[in-house]
């Protein structure tokens, strides 16, 4: 009793000092974490503001018209934006609309129906696509995807839509092999692996337990995937899909290589046409006036703003969507 | 495919009543290792019985084999008979989907599926029976009041069957077990996550369902396979220990494992 009496003075002098050290630590690591949080805001004001600056010569010569006009036009350097940007947003919607189903399907057949010892070649082989550097899907792209729909795919298909009115002007020839429909073909194959791991981890997220009450009462794995694991996961998916679809509207060197480059809109999938990244990647080296690189700049800011809305959106939806669920 | 079994195998706890479940010779392995031994018992049909027995005895996993929910996972395997009305449910030609809307289940923990109460369980009478909205909506109500849990969600049926506590989700799966029109109701351990008034209600309602339902519920509780069973199993290591009328095995048990058990000098 009194020699731990006599030891609880020198134990309360360690204790403190250990304490004054904890607390130290402590301060620096809280230091450490919020300067990092705090460079994540710092970057991506630093991006805005310079974004806007480069871009502010161009948006100040034409106005409103720079997001309406579809001229490019460097010898008269007159500069709109809008065939780049039609062709960003409709080249990385029709990826997405190829890429979720599948991503989708093969994320359920992996996760529900796969014999266990194909799951796992099967999982990574669809992560070691998205390992594939994008230049080689370009030329890959280039070399032997688009003449392969220049002779087989395009033909037949403008041959089946021709007279049908609306499909014959979205699919109108002649058959180039690249151009809108080749790139988000490409577009496709590159975000399919994002959306596909993303779409697999989140399924299996799902309690067994709940997967096994709906099985429990009698359903098909069609019918806990539709009405269980799908629902449970919505979330998961939406975020899937946006990681997508970021990646595939800010793609630029796949895309720059099949999209045809030609700053026009034309109703045809076939047509050569062009996306803001491709733009800027391919005439940054031979802007020679300030208004055409501030031009460039001024694209840049552009996509910037589209993904940043696209991602508001998305967060909207999903606040609309578990708002009415309860959930 | 049915190998004659000397009459004496059979434990009947029950020997007026019909069988509803018989189990010949069960065993059940996960990968190499034996979870079920030799497993031969009767289960009489409207009636409780109880599963009762220290963790990890095997008293899940029988009552996982009786909707074979246990093949959604590769490696597992069970060898032997269970005969439902006679027909043996491990014989491969056995419909699992059918034979899943025959045999009902509740979990410990509630799950009710993510949507609206409705639909948690309209969802299930849908998938096997066409009927009109009105039809649907009385049987909703049905199964609601079945579970006991009508008056209390009547007025938000629309609201997600997430946003209830979970002895009324509890309550609402035992709702969209029942709304399927099961012959057996399975519940593993459907109490053990809910507070002493929730099991109350779930008490009074399993004895209520066992009017029309042959129920079989697997349970840590003693006490609570004492006041709801009709028979009770004991199982310890794989193996079934003791089977008989409930009030036997707590009044006067046969084996010394069963006694030392109950008394609760081990598990």
């Amino acid at each position: 009793m009194s020699a731990v009496q006599e030891a609880l003075p020198a134990i309360r002098g360690s204790r403190d000092a250990t304490v004054r050290r904890f607390a130290l630590t402590d301060a620096i690591f809280h230091g450490l974490t919020r300067a990092a949080a705090i460079l994540v805001l710092v970057l991506l004001g630093g991006v805005a503001i310079s974004l806007f600056a480069g871009s502010w010569q161009a948006l100040s010569t034409f106005g409103f018209s720079f997001l309406t006009s579809e001229s490019w036009n460097p010898v008269t350097e007159k500069f709109g934006a809008l065939a780049p940007i039609y062709g960003t947003i409709v080249t990385s919607a029709i990826a997405i609309l190829i890429a979720v189903p599948l991503g989708i399907g093969i994320a359920i057949f992996l996760t529900e129906l796969c014999p266990r010892p194909l799951r796992r070649p099967i999982g990574m082989a669809v992560e070691l696509l998205a390992g594939i550097p994008s230049i080689i899907y370009g030329i890959w792209g280039l070399f032997v995807l688009a003449p392969f729909l220049q002779t087989t795919v395009q033909p037949f298909i403008i041959g089946v839509f021709h007279g049908i009115p609306g499909l014959n002007s979205l699919f109108a020839g002649p058959p180039y092999g690249i151009g809108l429909l080749t790139s988000s073909l490409i577009l496709a194959i590159m975000v399919l692996p994002f959306i596909t791991s993303i779409t697999k981890d989140v399924f299996d997220t799902v309690p067994p337990v709940l997967k096994e009450s709906a099985y429990g009462i009698g359903c098909t794995t069609w019918e806990v995937t539709r009405r269980v694991v799908i629902p449970y996961t919505r979330i998961g998916i939406m975020g899937g899909v946006m990681v997508g679809l970021g990646r595939a509207l800010g793609e630029t060197m796949a895309v720059t290589f099949v999209i045809g480059n030609a700053h026009r809109i034309s109703t045809s999938l076939f047509a050569p046409a062009t996306t803001i990244s491709a733009t800027i990647a391919n005439e940054f080296t031979e802007a020679v006036g300030d208004l055409y690189t501030s031009s460039l700049v001024a694209l840049g800011l552009i996509l910037f703003v589209i993904t940043f809305l696209i991602l508001a959106i998305a967060r909207y939806m999903l606040m609309r969507i578990d708002a009415r669920t309860g959930a | 495919m049915s190998q004659m079994l000397s009459p004496d195998m059979t434990i009947a706890a029950e020997a007026t009543a019909k069988a509803k479940i018989e189990v010949k010779n069960l065993n059940f392995y996960y990968g190499q290792s034996k979870a079920l031994k030799d497993i031969t018992l009767s289960l009489p049909e409207r009636s409780v019985t109880a599963f009762i027995g220290p963790s990890g005895c095997g008293k899940s996993t029988l009552l996982r084999v009786f909707n074979r929910i246990y093949e959604l996972y590769p490696k597992q395997t069970a060898e032997g008979q269970v005969l439902l009305d006679g027909q043996n449910i491990l014989d491969r030609s056995q419909d699992l989907n059918l034979l899943r809307t025959k045999i009902g289940m509740v979990f410990q923990k509630p799950t009710p599926f993510p949507m609206s109460i409705y639909e948690n369980i309209a969802f299930g009478v849908r998938l096997y029976e066409k009927i009109s909205k009105s039809e649907m909506d009385g049987r909703v109500e049905q199964a609601l009041k079945r579970a006991a849990l009508w008056t209390e969600v009547k007025d938000k049926l629309n609201a997600s069957g997430l946003s209830l506590s979970g002895g009324q989700q509890q309550r609402l799966c035992i709702a969209r077990t029942v709304a399927v029109k099961p012959e057996v109701i399975l519940l593993d351990e459907p109490a053990s996550a809910l507070d002493p008034l929730s099991t109350a209600k779930i008490e009074e309602l399993i004895d209520e369902l066992q009017a029309d339902y042959t129920i079989v519920i697997v349970t840590h509780n003693m006490q609570q396979a004492a006041r709801v069973s009709k028979q009770t199993a004991f199982m310890y290591l794989g193996e079934l220990v003791e089977f008989d009328r409930t009030e036997k095995i707590f009044t006067s048990p046969r084996e010394k494992r069963t006694q030392d058990y109950i008394t609760g000098r081990f598990g």
